[in-house]
């Protein structure tokens, strides 16, 4: 299995240096065209290696099914965003927004980019994590400014600064974890930092060292992830990217620094028992739901409003990690992939949208039903999926959690998330019908066309959003049962 | 004594408004942080840790700070004119620093071996934060982080005697591509707003 993982971590690499020293359009999307679908393929490959074989673990790297979930949005993910891209910087070329070196160094920058997101699930070692997080922010600052106006500029410095600090934090934890090892005498040859290691000896660590390195790790992480009151960056960072870029730190990105936070909590579990993160987790994932709501209410702009809903789900998936039970933790995964999908297929048809009009105003935005006949429809259904409407699959994955709540009997909390969600619900609705339908503004012409590769991008998405909610294969099936029982531990 | 200097350092540094005076003070605080690493690396005699003396040597004390210069020397005209918190009271906040980290070292670890030098490392990460917040210029900012990174460094080298060595290469290449980021993102800065004053950056809301 080790060359399958070195050829996924070396393509995206392949694929940015090949497009560094092209100097003409077509090679460059060939290229990233092909590297991304490789890259997919073996992704996925993997996955289904593991969802079939158990774990594979080969030097530094660990994959279980855990990691495994994460690398199918990676691989899904990425393959979408490279599609889109195809199409979307064509546009900005024709329409003079960009030049041929600044393409050249959006895909450079963007291989780099799936390249540290990969390394995320893929190493086994605390630390590497770490290096691994701290370089996703910094290959993807440079993206956010990529139009280096005012407002990205505003953005990226506004992303750097707080994910970077928040970040620091995360390592301070991680050296109070390795403090703790130490400690207790398990730091052997190799062993340092080891998740598994750790996680085999959790209930010898030093309890009160390991609550104060989860106490920053988890703002730490919980930083890049967007979960409230952390979360000022974020709207910024996501509605200045360009749009297929926000579909991956939206959809990706946010999941990977969960999952360094998830790593964390299953060696906490050990150490100190489950109630201890579990608390932590449901107070900041309420918090991020509470926070986002007025946002989404009282919006003016698209992508900003794509941003807030991002925190919410955060939000909710983290709630979903706290309550701890099977079917909690069950739902809270199957909300990652599922809201990675639908998350980044908006993002996407948002980036179109703009592109068309001209303008990220929602209120300048009119009639996309009858002015983008297609794209419309496809907006005003993913965004009647992300509020979560059956049949979609997002419905179920939220259900789940709620359903969670309410058996673990916590009535009131489940009744706040609901009471959230269907404001949340309204605010979305509200948009819909005003963006949806409606009169077209003059200068925008109604017949539109989006490149055939965008589109095949968004309608997979759609398509695994409606699949997903009506069928889920045996193998993700399987996958999520054994992450939850990794994340729940043996009971 | 080192940890007497990196301290006066430290708060030294939350008093200067010129820009090119903090970059010196900070070339001065890493190289002393080097030291710091090769003392720990003569006592424990491993190989590693004087890798690592030698990396913090070359990439803190020698790349950060060439990086820092450059963009320096296009800023002339910068200065942190008005601080959210004024020099002096920089200073008095600086010295509560130090408290709050004895106090929280006692609290958390107490009875450890390297008490003063994880509480200078803790108060340097502490007033590396605040410089980071009260300050408007963006070098200064970055001037910041890194004192950020130094205390966590000191913190690291003073519980474990240091990461293991390819997380230590790491954390070294993340900390150098950050400010590389960032230098690249001030020089932009510059251009697009003609300072880098980061307090213009308040168009996005809401």
């Amino acid at each position: 299995m080790g060359h399958l993982i070195i050829l996924a971590l070396v393509l995206p690499l392949l694929a940015g240096v090949f497009t560094m020293i092209q100097s003409r359009q077509k090679p460059i999307r060939f290229i990233n065209l092909l590297g991304s679908l490789l890259l997919s393929a073996v992704l996925l490959s993997l996955v289904q290696q593991v969802a079939k074989n158990g774990t594979i673990h080969v030097g530094q790297f660990y994959i279980d099914a855990l990691s495994a979930i994460l690398l199918l949005v990676v691989a899904v993910l990425t393959c979408t965003a490279n599609l889109f891209s195809l199409s979307y910087m064509q546009k900005e070329i024709t329409d003079g927004h960009i030049s041929l070196t600044m393409l050249k160094r959006y895909y450079g920058l963007l291989n780099l980019f799936v390249f540290t997101m990969l390394c995320v699930p893929l190493v086994e070692n605390m630390g590497i994590l770490w290096v691994a997080v701290e370089a996703t922010t910094l290959s993807s600052a440079l993206l956010v400014a990529f139009y280096f106006d005012r407002a990205a500029l505003e953005a990226a410095w506004k992303y750097v600064m707080v994910c970077t600090v928040g970040i620091c934090l995360a390592l301070l934890g991680t050296i109070l974890l390795y403090y703790a090892q130490v400690n207790a005498d398990l730091g052997g040859e190799g062993q340092a930092l080891s998740w598994l290691a750790m996680q085999a000896v959790s209930e010898q660590l030093d309890p009160g060292m390991i609550k104060l390195a989860f106490v920053f790790i988890l703002i730490g992480y919980g930083t890049k992830a967007g979960l409230a009151p952390m979360h000022t960056w974020l709207p910024d960072a996501h509605s200045q990217a360009p749009s297929p870029v926000s579909g991956l730190l939206s959809g990706a990105l946010l999941s990977c620094a969960l999952y360094g936070i998830i790593r964390m909590v299953i060696i906490v579990k050990g150490a100190v028992g489950p109630a201890f993160p579990e608390q932590f987790l449901i107070g900041f994932g309420l918090l991020s739901i509470f926070i986002a709501v007025p946002f989404i209410l009282v919006q003016h702009d698209l992508k900003r409003l794509l941003a807030y809903s991002s925190i919410e789900h955060m939000g909710l998936i983290t709630l979903g990690l706290g309550l701890g039970t099977p079917l909690a933790l069950y739902g809270a995964l199957l909300h990652i992939v599922n809201h990675a999908v639908t998350k980044s297929a908006l993002f996407y048809l948002a980036g179109a949208i703009i592109q068309h009009y001209g303008t990220k105003h929602i209120l300048r935005i009119r009639g996309l039903v009858s002015a983008m006949p297609v794209m419309g429809t496809m907006f005003v259904a993913a965004i009647l999926a992300i509020a979560g409407l059956p049949p979609f699959s997002i419905f179920y994955s939220k259900l789940a959690i709620v359903w969670a709540a309410f058996q673990s009997s916590n009535y009131l909390l489940g009744a706040l998330i609901l009471l959230l969600m269907a404001a949340v619900f309204a605010g979305m609705i509200y948009y819909t019908l005003k963006l949806g339908f409606g009169k077209v503004p003059g200068k925008v012409h109604d017949n539109y066309q989006l490149g055939k590769p965008a589109m095949t991008a968004v309608s997979f998405s759609m398509l695994l959003m409606v699949a997903g909610g009506i069928y889920l294969p045996s193998w993700l099936d399987t996958l999520l049962i054994q992450a939850a029982a990794i994340i729940g531990g043996v009971q | 004594m080192l940890i007497i200097i990196l301290l006066f350092l430290a708060i030294l540094l939350s008093r200067v408004t010129s820009l090119k005076t903090a970059v010196n003070i900070l070339l001065f605080q890493s190289v002393l942080v080097a030291l710091a690493c090769a003392f720990v690396a003569a006592e424990t005699g491993e190989m590693h840790t004087y890798i690592a003396a030698a990396l913090t040597l070359i990439i803190k004390a020698g790349l950060i700070p060439y990086a820092l210069f450059r963009i320096v020397r296009m800023l002339r005209r910068e200065r942190e004119a008005n601080p959210i918190i004024s020099p002096n009271h920089s200073v008095m906040v600086a010295g509560i620093m130090v408290v709050l980290a004895y106090s929280l070292i006692d609290k958390a670890l107490p009875g450890i071996v390297s008490r003063d030098a994880l509480a200078a490392a803790v108060a340097m990460m502490l007033i590396g934060l605040t410089l980071i917040m009260t300050r408007r210029q963006a070098v200064l900012q970055i001037v910041g982080l890194i004192t950020m990174e130094n205390g966590l460094y000191l913190v690291g080298l003073s519980v474990t005697k240091g990461l293991p060595l390819i997380i230590e290469l790491g954390v070294f290449l993340d900390v150098l591509v950050a400010v590389v980021v960032l230098v690249i993102l001030t020089y932009r800065l510059k251009r697009s707003f003609l300072s880098t004053d980061t307090s213009m950056l308040k168009k996005l809301k809401g």
